[in-house]
């Protein structure tokens, strides 16, 4: 019998034995990003209200949510990337791996080593293929070319474009197709070692095919990374996700499992939203 | 795409295993009827939890399977047709666990000549041939197979309707085996529904592989 | 006529116009060389640009004027390059934007306006008194570097300010700091637009004689500068000089000077097209 089933066939006898229904503890110590009571303001606009949540690590999680609700602002703490924003101001306690990500000393530079980003519309350099990897490596201080070339191969294959572009790699990365593209900024952020992947609607931009390899790719990646996908597309976030978090103007409405967001949410709101029945 | 191609297979697996459960189940319980062994009964009785705890786990994961991965066309006429098949099969696992409590509540062996008057074997083996077309439709998404059950139902059918007149009879010759009669009778009927059971079956495999609907189609005779 | 026939009328008429507006520039501009070439083709040869200026017509050469543009030219250049980038780069990058910047963008802005025989008046001053550089190829550099400064400035600004956003963003999440993402992502990426500027500057700079003749390049110089702090003189005081002649000759040698001008300014134009090209193919 699968294993799968297997599982499901013991609980589920506990269940109609003892009647008693276990509630799982999303919070931990082994949470891999900690948020406490985080707040966020544009200038005089409160972003984000007052939110708190615990990512687990080696899983994929989702942030659905009306457009403004503030799904991308929220992700976009985890590495700092608000920072550019005029008027950006916060308030509250990020951890990643225990330590305060918005302490004074921090610097940014060696956070975004530890949490990469891939960004909605594909960004390659206007550089080579190669270039493109490396340069995450380059920027670093690294220039052992064999290093760098190893690296950049692991990081291609393992973004399942290696075998698409390895006989050419002094390519220019703009000549590739979108979906392509995509995973060679996948792969580029991969090469750094990153131990968190943050993805902001990675693939709204792309056509089904290049939107299906992605999320096969993203639930190979699962094993090894961390993964906060920002969507707006419901059925992805249920096809992938491990968890699902549903924000509405600013504040968190619900998280929990996504098999149970997408069969017995438990806010009226949270099932509004994922019928259609409103934005 | 892979990972819904291997939930999908996942129910797909459970389907089959609660089919050669419930299938064996039945023979089992068939079994211990016709030799009168208790242990054997007993043995289909304590399975049925098991049968009950596969049944909701294979409707919990096909919701499941519906709510995160909203299949269409044959995906979705595939979840239909597992979460159907396992309403049928469950219930073909309830007659055998009514078999077997008649084996359990009543250990007085049944005269032989009132099993072979019924045809009682001759439905038993009918049953088997059934399950071995349906076992095969399903596994192999063979629609001619399915397609077999009908017309040997219609054995099970004759028996059946001919079945009251000969237990009359017998009853009328021997007032003794009044309560094994009504056992009989009871187990009997119990194998016609069995038949219509695998017939549904049969008939939401070829909904799944033809998007044809079959049922409603009229007992025409 | 119905009203998609007037369209098309309309259409027509536009593009007729479009055309003949076209055409008028480069007639005028074919007019023009070729009256040139007519009246100095015959006198350029060998000895006519490595001669050195005289009082006889037909000895009289452009070398030296040839020399000082030259030098005006590559040291400009290496003024003026590095200094406009880097406060282009500093303005559109480090500056906290505010009322000051603002102030400070549109002053520059302007300055691109004013007229280049003021650069030349305060190149005296500064340069050649203060600084004591005397009428010195550095002097005569450092003014016009101050000149074509504002058109390398904002031409910078601008090739910058067309990088997409998400290429700085992507740099910055890969963990690059400001520095690096500026020199490895937005100024290759900007290339072009600066290269662009430069060159369209430095062509005006080649033919820039007010504010040379205030910094006090001569008329008459009989040696081609061999360091920067030598008195010079260039083409285009060379062929104003001429046409201020009586003599024939004078003329045809200054047509012949107008041609070498022109070539050089060419050159330099197509050149910096060609590798404009070049590096705008290879990232893209």
């Amino acid at each position: 019998m699968a294993k799968e089933m297997e599982v499901s066939i013991e609980k589920d006898i506990i269940m109609s034995s003892d009647n008693i229904v276990k509630k799982e503890s999303l919070k931990g110590q082994d949470a891999k990003i900690s948020v406490k009571n985080t707040k966020v303001w544009y200038g005089d606009f409160q972003a984000i209200k007052g939110i708190s949540m615990d990512i687990k690590p080696n899983s994929v999680t989702a942030f659905i949510g009306p457009s403004g609700c503030g799904k991308s602002t929220f992700l976009r703490l985890f590495n700092r990337m608000n920072d550019y924003v005029d008027g950006f101001s916060m308030e509250g306690k990020i951890k990643i791996n225990g330590a305060n990500i918005y302490k004074k000393k921090v610097h940014v530079e060696e956070l975004r080593k530890e949490v990469g980003m891939v960004f909605q519309k594909p960004n390659p350099f206007p550089k080579s293929i190669y270039e493109n990897v490396a340069y995450g490596l380059k920027i670093q201080g690294i220039s052992d070319k064999k290093l760098i070339d190893s690296r950049v191969e692991k990081a291609l294959k393992q973004a399942d474009l290696w075998e698409e572009v390895k006989n050419d790699l002094k390519k220019s990365a703009l000549a590739l197709s979108g979906g392509q593209q995509q995973r060679l900024c996948i792969a580029r952020t991969l090469a750094v070692e990153p131990s968190i992947i943050l993805m902001d609607e990675p693939t709204s931009a792309l056509d089904p095919i290049s939107t299906a390899k992605i999320e096969d790719l993203i639930f190979e990646l699962k094993e090894k990374y961390t993964i906060i996908i920002v969507t707006h597309n419901m059925q992805q976030a249920s096809r992938i996700s491990d968890y699902t978090a549903f924000f509405y103007l600013g504040e968190l409405v619900e998280y929990n499992k996504t098999k149970t967001i997408f069969t017995k949410p438990e806010k009226k709101r949270t099932e509004n939203y994922i019928t259609g029945r409103f934005g | 795409m892979e990972n819904a191609n291997y939930q999908k297979e996942l129910l797909n697996q459970a389907g089959l295993d609660m089919m050669s459960l419930c299938i064996s189940q039945l023979g089992k319980a068939t079994e211990a009827y016709l030799n009168n062994d208790a242990d054997l009964a007993e043995e289909v009785i304590y399975t049925e939890s098991h049968v009950n705890a596969l049944d909701i786990s294979i409707e919990k994961n096909c919701e499941r399977y519906l709510a995160l991965y909203t299949p269409v066309a044959t995906d979705l006429r595939f979840v239909m047709a597992i979460l159907k098949i396992n309403i049928d099969l469950e219930r073909i696992g309830d007659h055998a666990y009514g078999i077997s409590k008649y084996v359990v509540d009543d250990e007085t062996p049944t005269p032989a000549h009132l099993i072979k008057a019924l045809q009682f074997e001759k439905m038993h083996a009918t049953i088997q041939d059934m399950f071995d077309d349906i076992v095969d439709a399903f596994e192999n998404e063979n629609v001619k197979s399915a397609r077999k059950v009908f017309k040997k139902d219609k054995i099970l059918d004759t028996i059946n309707r001919e079945a009251f007149a000969i237990i009359e009879a017998e009853i009328n010759k021997d007032m003794s085996v009044i309560g094994k009669s009504l056992q009989l009778s009871s187990i009997i009927k119990k194998f016609e529904r069995v038949g219509d059971l695998i017939k549904n079956i049969a008939e939401e495999i070829i909904f799944y592989k033809k998007a044809e609907l079959l049922k409603h189609k009229g007992k025409k005779k | 006529m119905n009203k998609i026939q007037i369209n098309r009328w309309k259409d027509q008429l536009f593009k007729i116009w479009g055309i003949a507006c076209t055409l008028i520039g480069l007639i005028l501009l074919v007019v023009f060389i070729g009256d040139i070439l007519i009246d100095g083709i015959m006198r350029i040869d060998w000895g006519f640009i490595t001669d050195l200026p005289s009082r006889k017509a037909e000895k009289s050469g452009i070398y030296t004027a040839l020399m000082g543009s030259i030098w005006i030219l590559g040291l400009t250049t290496i003024i003026a390059f590095p200094v406009g980038v880097a406060a282009a780069v500093y303005l559109e990058e480090y500056a906290e934007k505010g009322r000051f910047s603002a102030l400070l963008e549109i002053n520059i802005s302007n300055l691109a306006g004013v007229p280049s025989i003021i650069y030349g008046l305060l190149g005296l001053e500064v340069f050649v008194r203060i600084l004591h550089l005397g009428a010195s190829v550095l002097a005569g550099s450092l003014t016009l570097s101050l000149l074509i400064l504002p058109i390398i400035i904002v031409a910078t600004r601008e090739s910058m300010k067309a990088v997409p956003s998400t290429i700085r963003d992507a740099s910055y999440a890969l963990g690059a700091s400001k520095w690096q993402t500026i020199w490895n992502q937005i100024l290759p990426a900007s290339s072009g637009g600066i290269l662009t500027g430069v060159i369209l500057s430095l062509s005006r700079a080649v033919g820039e004689t007010a504010p040379l003749i205030v910094v006090g390049a001569l008329a008459y110089v009989p040696f081609a500068p061999s360091n920067p702090l030598e008195e010079f003189s260039v083409l285009p005081i060379q062929i104003f000089n001429w046409i201020s002649r009586p003599q024939h000759g004078f003329i045809e040698n200054a047509a012949a000077a107008i041609i070498i001008l022109l070539l050089v300014t060419f050159m330099m134009n197509g050149v910096a097209v060609y590798y404009r090209n070049k590096w705008q193919k290879k990232w893209k």
